[in-house]
C-alpha cells in the first residue's frame, strides 16, 4: 500500500503518463475513428482486425485510453495532496525560529548595521513592509527578533488549483458520458415530440432557411414551442449557436433536409410550332393531370433532387440537396403512352424525352416544393456545469501560478550596544528580478533613513 | 485605400524590418536593430488598420478563412515579438523571428489562398468566433517567440560549449529564461482561448463541449507538451537544452494544430 502510494506520488510517473497519453492521442488522429468495418478493411487490409481488437478505431472511448486517464487522474490527486500539506504548513504555520545560517544560503540577501535600538528598527522595518502590502509575523527574544514578511501567498497554490480544475473537468466528463443522452429528432412543421426522460413536449411551429444574396445559407431557424401538461409555455427561435434550454435539456439546430418522396411540381408545357402556347401545370408526383386542349394526360413518376448517372449506369440521386433537380414524366393519350423522359430544372434545354408518337410539345421543370424538415438535437448533459466550474478553477490556478508571485522575506534583528544588526533574505518562486529590485529598495530606504 | 493594398504595404514594412534586423545581425550595429524595431512597429500599426478595414468590409471577424487567419497570426506574432523585445531587450531574436512573420505573410498572399471575404456560414455566426480564435492565435504567437528563443538557446549553447566567447553579450541563460517567460504568457492564453473558449463555443454550436475532433485533440496535445515543459522545468529542474527541445516540440505541435489538421486530417473544424 505504501509503495503503491509512493509510486503514484512521483512526478516522473506523471511525465511518463503524459507522454503516453500524448502519443495515444496522436495515434487516434492518424487512424480515422468510428468508421465502418468495411472502410477499415479497405484502408488497413489484414491489420484492420487487429486495430479493431485493440480498440484503435474507437480509441478515445476505449477501456485502455480511459484507463490511462484514470491512472493520470489518480497520479494528479496523490501528487497534489502529497505536496499540499507541507505547502499549507508553510503558509499557515511558518517556522519563525530561523537562524542566520538559513539566511546565508539564500540568493537575495542583505546585511547592515543601524544606529537605532531594536524596537525602533523593527518599527521602521514594519512600516516599510506594510507600505508594500507584506503581511508580518514576528517572534521576539531578549535582544533578538525574527520577522517574516510575506505577500501573495495564494500564488503557491496556483498549481494545486489548476490540478483541482482538471480533476473537476475529468469528473464532469465522466458524468456527461454516463448520465447524458443525445438524440436527433426529425421534425416537420407542426410535429411535436415527447422529450425522452422529461415530462414536457416540444413542437416545431416553423422551419425556414435564410439565404445570402449569393445563394449561400445564412441561417436555419426553427421555432420551437415548449408544451407542459397541454399548456404552451413559451416559444423560441432556435438557430445554430442559439439553442433552447429548458429544465436541463438543450435543443440544438443540428441539421435539416427535404422529404423528396412527395414533392409538388410546377411544369410548363410549350409547343415549338406555336410560341404563344403555354400551359402551367401544378401537381404532385404520382398525380395525373390533363393538358388542356391537347387530349394528353401528364404524369410525373419520379423526382430526384440531385440527378446523377452513377458508375453502374444507374440513375440515382447524389445527395439530398436540390443541386440538380429532375423529374421523370410520361404523356398518355388514352391507353397509349406517347412520350416519357427526364426534365431538369437547371438545364431546361437538356430534356431527355423519348417520343413514341410525333409531338412538338416541350416541357420545363419550373419549380418544385417539398416539405422541409428540421433535425433538432435534444440533449441532456448533466456534467456540463462541472466542466465550466473546472474551467474556472483551471484559469484561476494558471493566473495565480503565473501572475501572483509569492514573496517571502526573512529578517533577523540583533541588538548590541544600542545598535541593531539587520540581516535579511528574500525568496521568490517567480519573477526574481523584480523581486530583487523591490528587496533592495526596501533595504536601502531603511539603511538611509534617519 | 482598401485592405489588400494596405496588406501589401504592411508586408513591405515587415520585409524592410527583416532587412534591418539582418543588417544588425551581420554588422552588430545596435542602431540598425532599433530601426528594425521601429519599422516592425510601423508595420504592426498599418496591419492593425488593415485588419480593421477587413472587418468593416466583410462585416465579420477577420479570421474566417485561411488568408484572414494567416494575416491575423502574423499580426499576433509581430505584437508578441514587440512586447517581448520591449520587455526583455532580445534583439538577437529579431532576424529569425521576422523570417517566420514573412513566411506567414507570404503564405497568406499566395494565390492558393482565396482572398475574397465570404459571408459567414451559420456555425461561425457567434461572438465566440472573436474570443476563441483571437486569444488562441495570440497564445500561439507567444509560442512562436519561445520557439525562436529556444533555437537561439541551442545555437548559443553549442557555441559556448565549443569555448567560443560570446560576442553578442546575450547569454544562453538569459535566452532560456525568456523562452520560459514567453510560455508563461502563451500557455494561459492558449488554455483560455483554445481549450476553455473552444469548449464553451462547441457546447453552444455543436451541442457538446468535447467531440474528440482532430483539431480538438491536437490542441490538447499542444497543451500537454507545454504542460510537460512546465513540469519538467519547475518540478524536475530541467533547464537549457532539454527545456528548449520541449518548447520547440510544443510549437511544432501548435503549428500542426493550426495547419496540418486542416490539410491532412478531416474533422468538424473544416472552416479554417
Amino acid at each position: 500500500m505504501k509503495s503503491l502510494f509512493k509510486f503514484f506520488s512521483s512526478v516522473k510517473l506523471a511525465i511518463v503518463l503524459l507522454i503516453i497519453i500524448t502519443c495515444a492521442s496522436i495515434l487516434g488522429t492518424l487512424i480515422p475513428q468510428q468508421r465502418s468495418t468495411a472502410e477499415y478493411a479497405v484502408r488497413y487490409g489484414q491489420l484492420a482486425g487487429l486495430f479493431t481488437r485493440l480498440q484503435l478505431t474507437n480509441l478515445y472511448h476505449s477501456w485502455w485510453f480511459n484507463g490511462l486517464l484514470f491512472l493520470f487522474a489518480l497520479n494528479i490527486i496523490i501528487c497534489t495532496l502529497n505536496r499540499l500539506s507541507p505547502k499549507l504548513k508553510r503558509a499557515f504555520q511558518p517556522k519563525l525560529r530561523f537562524e542566520p545560517k538559513n539566511i546565508h544560503s539564500l540568493k537575495i540577501k542583505g546585511k547592515f548595521m543601524k544606529n537605532w535600538n531594536l524596537a525602533r528598527t523593527k518599527e521602521e522595518l514594519k512600516k516599510e513592509f506594510s507600505a508594500r502590502h507584506y503581511r508580518l509575523k514576528e517572534e521576539d527574544k531578549e535582544n533578538r527578533s525574527s520577522l517574516l514578511a510575506r505577500k501573495k501567498m495564494l500564488g503557491t497554490f496556483g498549481s494545486d488549483v489548476v490540478h483541482l480544475g482538471l480533476l473537476i473537468i475529468l469528473a464532469g466528463g465522466i458524468i456527461s458520458g454516463l448520465g447524458g443522452f443525445r438524440k436527433d429528432l426529425t421534425l416537420f412543421e407542426g410535429d411535436s415530440f415527447p422529450v425522452p426522460q422529461a415530462d414536457f413536449q416540444v413542437r416545431l411551429d416553423k422551419f425556414e432557411t435564410e439565404f445570402y444574396p449569393d445563394g449561400n445559407v445564412r441561417d436555419w431557424k426553427s421555432t420551437l414551442t415548449v408544451i407542459e401538461n397541454e399548456k404552451e409555455l413559451f416559444s423560441k427561435i432556435v438557430e445554430v449557436n442559439h439553442p433552447l434550454s429548458y429544465q436541463g435539456f438543450v435543443f440544438y439546430q443540428n441539421s435539416y433536409g427535404w422529404d423528396w418522396k412527395n414533392p409538388s411540381l410546377e411544369i410548363w408545357a410549350k409547343k415549338s410550332s406555336n410560341p404563344s402556347f403555354l400551359r402551367k401545370l401544378q401537381f404532385k408526383v404520382g398525380q395525373r393531370v390533363n393538358l388542356e386542349g391537347e387530349n394528353i394526360q401528364l404524369i410525373a413518376l419520379h423526382f430526384l433532387p440531385d440527378f446523377v448517372i452513377n458508375d453502374k449506369n444507374e440513375i440515382t440521386t447524389r445527395s439530398n440537396e436540390p443541386n440538380n433537380p429532375a423529374a421523370f414524366i410520361e404523356g398518355w393519350q388514352g391507353e397509349q403512352r406517347i412520350f416519357s423522359g427526364w426534365i431538369f430544372a437547371k438545364f431546361p434545354n437538356f430534356a431527355r424525352i423519348h417520343s413514341e408518337k410525333e409531338t412538338d410539345l416541350t416541357f420545363e421543370l419550373r419549380d418544385f416544393k417539398s416539405s422541409q424538415f428540421s433535425v433538432i438535437q435534444a440533449a441532456k448533459d448533466p456534467g456540463v456545469n462541472l466542466i465550466w466550474v473546472g474551467c474556472g478553477f483551471l484559469m484561476l490556478g494558471l493566473a495565480l501560478a503565473f501572475y501572483w508571485p509569492t514573496r517571502e522575506i526573512k529578517v533577523i534583528l540583533e541588538e548590541s550596544q544600542g545598535k541593531t544588526e539587520v540581516t535579511a533574505a528574500g525568496i521568490a518562486s517567480k519573477s526574481r528580478d523584480t523581486f530583487q529590485a523591490e528587496f533592495e529598495t526596501m533595504m536601502n530606504s531603511l539603511r538611509r533613513s534617519k | 485605400m482598401n485592405e489588400s493594398t494596405l496588406f501589401l504595404i504592411t508586408f513591405i514594412f515587415y520585409i524592410l524590418a527583416a532587412f534591418f534586423y539582418f543588417s544588425y545581425f551581420f554588422s552588430k550595429r545596435e542602431r540598425l536593430a532599433k530601426i528594425g524595431f521601429g519599422t516592425a512597429l510601423m508595420g504592426l500599426i498599418l496591419h492593425t488598420v488593415a485588419l480593421i478595414l477587413r472587418t468593416v468590409e466583410s462585416g465579420h471577424a477577420p479570421f474566417t478563412n485561411m488568408y484572414e487567419s494567416l494575416s491575423f497570426l502574423a499580426w499576433s506574432a509581430i505584437l508578441a515579438y514587440i512586447i517581448i523585445e520591449w520587455r526583455f531587450r532580445i534583439r538577437r531574436a529579431g532576424p529569425s523571428f521576422m523570417l517566420i512573420v514573412i513566411a506567414l505573410m507570404a503564405l497568406a498572399s499566395s494565390p492558393l489562398m482565396p482572398k475574397e471575404a465570404n459571408p459567414l456560414v451559420p456555425a461561425l455566426q457567434s461572438y465566440w468566433l472573436w474570443l476563441h480564435v483571437s486569444v488562441t492565435l495570440l497564445g500561439e504567437a507567444f509560442f512562436a517567440v519561445a520557439f525562436v528563443t529556444s533555437i537561439m538557446y541551442l545555437a548559443a549553447d553549442s557555441r559556448e560549449k565549443k569555448g567560443k566567447a560570446k560576442k553578442s553579450g546575450i547569454s544562453s541563460e538569459k535566452v532560456d529564461s525568456i523562452s520560459y517567460r514567453c510560455i508563461a504568457i502563451g500557455f494561459p492564453l492558449f488554455t483560455l482561448g483554445g481549450l476553455v473558449f473552444g469548449m464553451i463555443w462547441a457546447y453552444y454550436a455543436w451541442g457538446r463541449y468535447w467531440s474528440w475532433d482532430p483539431k480538438e485533440v491536437w490542441s490538447l496535445i499542444t497543451w500537454f507538451v507545454f504542460a510537460l515543459y512546465l513540469h519538467t522545468r519547475i518540478v524536475m529542474g530541467w533547464k537549457g537544452r532539454r527545456s528548449a527541445v520541449v518548447a520547440i516540440l510544443g510549437f511544432l505541435a501548435a503549428l500542426f494544430t493550426y495547419f496540418g489538421v486542416n490539410y491532412l486530417l478531416a474533422g468538424l473544424h473544416s472552416y479554417a
